[in-house]
């Protein structure tokens, strides 16, 4: 009686391959490029793919994303998007450097970029789910006017916000992001792994995460059963917000300086890692975990690559990178409807 | 609910729309002459209503796109490739110890072809995944975007291609019409901008293009090809994306690799200075064009009164908001 049909053992299949099939690429990738290196250096020597200077190098960079995917994944979840992503972490590292520049000493300057992350991010909130703009105009255009502040407070003839013979950046923002406090690894890592444990718990144990998957799967009928829709996702919007500041502190302490552009293309990279991540375009279903595997997938291909093929063609990866990721997602999710 | 006195007496919304642009364009200009030194020259006029001829161009495929409820941010990096492919195609072969400065060595005209068949091709890519697969059109577009942008930096080596370029090559994009300064790129804005509006108010296709995007699923039961429609309207967009990249190329006699970057932002707020909506089924060809000349108006007025182009960002985001608004309490009060 327990023997299994064929169709339900291939369904099981499926849905073993959509759990487990992120893991397997990230494995395949990372064991790709540590073979393609193999021939030059020696196995898990200095500037091997493997090599211990290269991995915390690798996850130093990586902080960016690992700050704010979880959150990107949450509000994706709910059926929304946030383009302005990006310019919203340029524009904090930008202000969060000049304040250090100006003096300030880090916690104020910290708390005070936090609060503009959450103004922005309550911004982008009230356009989409007040003033009901679709969410891709509202926050590409609010994409633009982060972008377009950060450059108006760099000074003309500067590209970013950084020591001059007036005034010097205090070396001491390094210590956040770069300074190694544990197995090497700078605060804004294990910060960013904190960040990363609360999400993954919020979107599996409480009622915001729960909320927010109902609202993706079928808005109307989330709305009807009782739940505050425009109050949930604008929540969701300014933790975005919010997480989108801390990355650009994070980013603006790795490199010591504000740089109105340095978010750029960091929306493309969320979209990239949620969708590989397995999370339904539409929404409804999703997991932050599995986007940050899938955030893990895109810094290693990024990086990877960097090693073995010129710069100019980086663009074309990852725009390569996305339609995969398009097509695999799909894959999966037309499976799942199927079965 | 009260009754129109006359049948047809009550002009469309789209209609009314656009006469409402027209009046903040009206204003806007007013309050311009006024502020703005030398505003009101006739040189300066016409420079408002021809420089920004290729955004425009790229708007007509946009706002079809939109009213279907569909965006195409590819526009952009699809002007880049092409570019760089039309330079690329028709350089000479083997001339130089220079990559860059070898080509294939096509004749101009099959250089052409060649190029806007590679712009449609990233039409095709956005329409496979869009119509077919139904997958949301930002999340393709940002893609193709980047994947025409890498090819644009491959083939340019991240620079650009401007040597061993037939005497032609410049043609095209720097000729004016005798005794004026108007150039042939301008009469092709002309030309496309007409056809789309006979395209949008005359044709069958054309009015279908506004059921999809009303009711994409009542447009498929009453017998549209929805699929193909969309289909085409991609290819249609990269081939007029395809056009531009050409002129712009022939006009700098130069493939670069950067060029027109942010140009689908652009594309996309003329699209809404004009009303268009992407809520589905709204929005016209001639809108797009006023809010060309609003977003002209805009920036010129903004570089004569010696803001930075560092503003450009923020003020079309602003005027953006501003517009979107603006246009939802018109079309609210119109109703009530």
């Amino acid at each position: 009686v327990n023997a299994r049909t064929a169709p339900e053992r291939s369904e099981a299949w499926r849905a073993g391959i959509k759990k487990y099939y992120i893991y397997v690429v990230l494995a395949l990738i990372v064991v790709l490029f540590s073979v393609v290196k193999l021939g030059q250096v020696q196995m898990f020597g200095r500037g091997h793919f493997l090599s211990p200077d290269s991995l915390i190098n690798l996850l130093r960079t990586a902080v960016p994303i690992l700050t704010l995917s979880g959150a990107f994944t949450l509000l994706m979840i709910s059926g929304y998007i946030d383009l302005s992503v990006g310019s919203a972490m340029s524009l904090s590292a930008v202000v969060f450097a000049l304040m250090i520049l100006n003096g300030f000493a880090f916690l104020p300057a910290l708390l005070l970029t936090l609060v503009m992350g959450l103004a922005m991010g309550g911004l982008n909130g009230l356009l989409v789910m007040k003033l009901r703009i679709t969410p891709v105009i509202a926050t590409l255009v609010t994409l633009n006017l982060f972008k377009g502040i950060a450059l108006l407070i760099v000074p003309g003839g500067l590209s970013a916000i950084k020591s001059s013979a007036a005034k010097l950046m205090p070396a001491w923002i390094n210590d956040y992001a770069r300074k190694g406090v544990l197995l090497r690894l700078p605060w804004a890592f294990y910060v960013a792994i904190l960040v990363i444990a609360v999400l993954a718990v919020v979107q599996r144990k409480t009622i915001l995460g729960k909320y927010a998957a109902a609202i993706g799967g079928n808005r109307t009928a989330a709305e009807l059963s009782g739940i505050n829709a425009v109050r949930m996702v604008w929540v969701l919007y300014v933790i975005v917000g919010l997480f989108a500041a801390l990355a650009g502190v994070a980013r603006a302490s790795y490199m010591s300086l504000g740089d109105p552009l340095s978010g750029d293309g960091m929306e493309l990279d969320n979209i990239i890692a949620v969708l590989l991540g397995g999370t339904a375009f539409s929404g409804g279903e999703g997991s932050v975990l599995k986007t940050i595997i899938g955030a893990l997938i895109i810094m290693c291909v990024t990086t990877g690559l960097m090693t073995v093929i010129p710069a100019f063609w980086q663009v074309m990866a990852k725009g390569s990178v996305l339609l995969l990721a398009v097509v695999l997602n799909h894959l999966l999710v037309r499976a799942r409807a199927k079965a | 609910m009260k009754v129109p006195t006359k049948i047809g007496a009550r002009m469309s919304n789209e209609s009314f729309l656009s006469l409402f642009m027209l009046g903040v364009l009206v204003v806007l200009f007013g309050v311009a002459c006024v502020f703005v030194p030398n505003f009101y020259l006739p040189q300066n006029m016409l420079n408002i209503l021809t420089n920004n001829w290729f955004i425009v161009i790229l708007g007509i495929g946009v706002t079809f796109l939109l009213i279907t409820g569909n965006f195409d941010m590819s526009v952009g990096g699809n002007i880049a490739m092409t570019g760089v492919l039309s330079v690329y195609f028709c350089q000479a072969a083997n001339v130089s110890q220079n990559a860059l400065a070898n080509g294939i060595g096509l004749p101009y005209a099959a250089a052409l072809v060649l190029a806007l068949v590679c712009a449609m091709g990233i039409g095709a890519i956005n329409a496979f995944f869009i119509a077919r697969l139904k997958v949301p059109s930002i999340i393709i577009t940002l893609g193709t975007m980047m994947l025409a942008r890498g090819v644009a930096q491959i083939v340019t080596r991240g620079a650009q291609r401007n040597t061993s370029l037939p005497d032609a090559f410049g043609v095209l994009g720097n000729t004016a019409i005798r005794g004026t300064s108007i150039k042939i790129a301008v009469l092709v804005m002309i030309v496309l901008v007409v056809a789309a509006f006979v395209f949008e108010k005359l044709t069958v296709a054309g009015r279908r293009t506004y059921l999809i995007g009303a009711n994409p699923e009542a447009a498929r039961l009453s017998g549209i090809k929805v699929i193909r429609h969309i289909t085409l309207l991609y290819l249609a967009s990269g081939l007029l994306a395809g056009i531009t990249g050409i002129l712009l190329a022939s006009e700098f006699k130069a493939g670069v690799s950067g060029r027109a970057a942010g140009y689908e932002f652009d594309a996309l707020v003329i699209a809404l200075l004009g009303g268009v909506s992407i809520a589905g089924g709204f929005g016209s060809v001639l809108g797009m064009f006023v809010g060309a000349v609003i977003l002209s108006v805009v920036t010129t007025a903004a570089t004569g009164l010696l803001l930075s182009p560092d503003w450009q960002f923020t003020l079309k985001g602003i005027v953006t908001f501003i517009a979107i608004l603006a246009q939802r309490f018109a079309l609210d009060r119109r109703k009530a």
